[in-house]
């Protein structure tokens, strides 16, 4: 098996778990966890892809609430000074990535004239 | 808001925004396939499916830069405020431009492959230890898989499950994406771009973007809302006659939390300057008939319950707060989310 087949292994796998997890929460969590879900059906296929993919987030939510550790407070707590940082590593990233990118470009001679090396077919 | 969750909540602004949105996707597209084959150097021989690629992946790097550049944009002047109102709708249609993107470029390029042609797109290029021919598929590949994550946690449910403040770090990805975007368009398009002209769209979308978000930030770090002193057990927030009528003053309350102290027919309240939806500012919103309406989606709450009209059920924390020698000053031992406390008159009578 090589590595980009294992790495699909690994896809596949993340997505089975994601859907069993999926079928139990959407189907039975979902009700114990949240009163305006309770009666609500339609929206609930729209959540499948999402559970799919973070249901190890789902799982410690879920957790939580059922639980009832108390992040009540912190619900109410925006990572609002987090955004300076995130900016400043976003434009550093972009910069590097044009000018890495850029400086990279492979140099054609601009007066080249192909030449044809072999007939077809040969 | 809601009482009961539905698939998708429309409105007319809603309807208007998105079908906006949706005639932009339509009238880039046909410019880019049927317009703009000189100015973007195809004056090359492509095939349709090569051009059809090349449409949706500039169209979604255009739709993530505007989704990028609207926050920034609305923290400098509200007047851009109405970009940010429907901005999920916007990144889900983002997600199924790129996907087509995608779905182009594998179905053309792999689509022979003798093996599936997923696992050849990754092992096409392994040239991973230079930077010179850096398989830049992986940047996209990336970056579609936040734009999937981002898209598929857009619906209400996930922020009332994950709390605002997990589901914005969860939305963070969105910048992680957008880098990863630019790296896949420096490795990729831009290597073989023999006219300049789509070279200096993209280079000037990407640094409007980034220079937006860096003004954004220096922004809020000059006009930080003010840390509350301590006085006791309260805390001072401002003096009571610097409280205009209908609206608020904001304070810091340590970690991060704010109060917003607001006054209505003459007489103040306190509640957390947080929106129970995404965190919004509810602080910078006016009161009206004892509501404050949040700037960022319209999300009610009544200043001196911390609820929003029934049937909403969305609740926000209060806070006790007095009047002394003119300076209000406020527990910051918040109550619990919908907790009524009595308004206060700032004369202290």
């Amino acid at each position: 098996m090589n590595t980009a087949e294992l790495l699909f292994a690994g896809v596949r796998w993340w997505l089975t778990i994601g859907a069993g997890v999926a079928a139990v929460f959407l189907t039975i969590g979902i009700d114990r966890i949240d009163e305006d879900a309770r009666g609500a059906y339609v929206f609930r296929p729209l959540l499948l892809p999402g559970v799919m993919l973070i249901w190890p987030l789902v799982l410690w939510r879920w957790l939580r609430i059922e639980t009832g550790a108390g992040d009540e407070q912190a619900r109410y707590v925006p990572p609002r000074a987090t955004h300076k940082t995130v900016a400043v590593l976003m434009a550093a990233g972009i910069l590097a990535a044009v000018v890495l990118g850029l400086i990279n470009r492979p140099q054609w001679p601009a007066d080249f004239v192909p030449q044809q090396i072999s007939g077809p077919g040969e | 808001m809601s009482v009961k969750y539905i698939p998708v909540q429309w409105n007319r602004f809603k309807w208007y925004y998105d079908a906006a949105m949706l005639a932009g996707v339509a009238a880039f597209l046909w410019l880019f396939i049927h317009i703009a084959p000189g100015l973007l150097s195809h004056e090359r021989p492509i095939n349709p499916q090569v051009h059809n690629a090349r449409a949706f992946g500039a169209c979604a790097f255009v739709m993530l830069s505007i989704i990028l550049a609207s926050g920034p944009l609305a923290r400098l002047d509200r007047r851009f405020l109405p970009l940010v109102y429907n901005r999920r709708h916007f990144g889900v249609l983002t997600a199924f431009v790129a996907v087509t993107h995608a779905g182009y470029i594998i179905d053309w390029y792999f689509a022979f492959s003798k093996s599936n042609k997923y696992e050849a797109l990754l092992f096409a290029n392994t040239s991973y230890g230079q930077i010179a021919g850096f398989p830049f598929e992986i940047f996209g590949v990336f970056a579609l898989i936040c734009l999937l994550i981002l898209a598929t946690t857009s619906h209400d449910f996930w922020l009332k499950f994950l709390t605002a403040p997990v589901w914005k770090r969860l939305h963070y990805l969105i910048y992680a994406a957008y880098v990863s975007v630019v790296a896949h368009v420096s490795w990729g398009i831009l290597q073989d771009q023999r006219n300049h002209t789509f070279t200096a769209i993209f280079l000037a979308s990407a640094g409007v973007v980034a220079g937006l978000h860096l003004l954004a930030a220096f922004k809020e770090s000059r006009d930080a809302d003010p840390v509350a002193d301590a006085h006791g057990d309260w805390v001072a927030v401002c003096r009571a006659d610097e409280i205009e009528e209908g609206f608020a003053k904001i304070a810091q309350l340590g970690d991060g939390e704010r109060v917003a102290v607001f006054k209505q027919d003459g007489l103040l309240s306190a509640i957390s300057n947080a929106c129970a939806h995404q965190n919004g500012p509810l602080g910078e919103g006016r009161v009206v008939a004892c509501f404050v309406t949040c700037p960022w989606h319209g999300f009610q709450y009544d200043v001196r319950t911390g609820r929003s009209p029934a049937p909403f059920t969305e609740k926000i924390p209060t806070y006790n707060l007095t009047v002394k020698d003119g300076v209000v000053l406020v527990d910051p031992k918040a109550n619990p989310p919908g907790t009524p406390v009595d308004p206060v008159n700032p004369e202290g009578v």
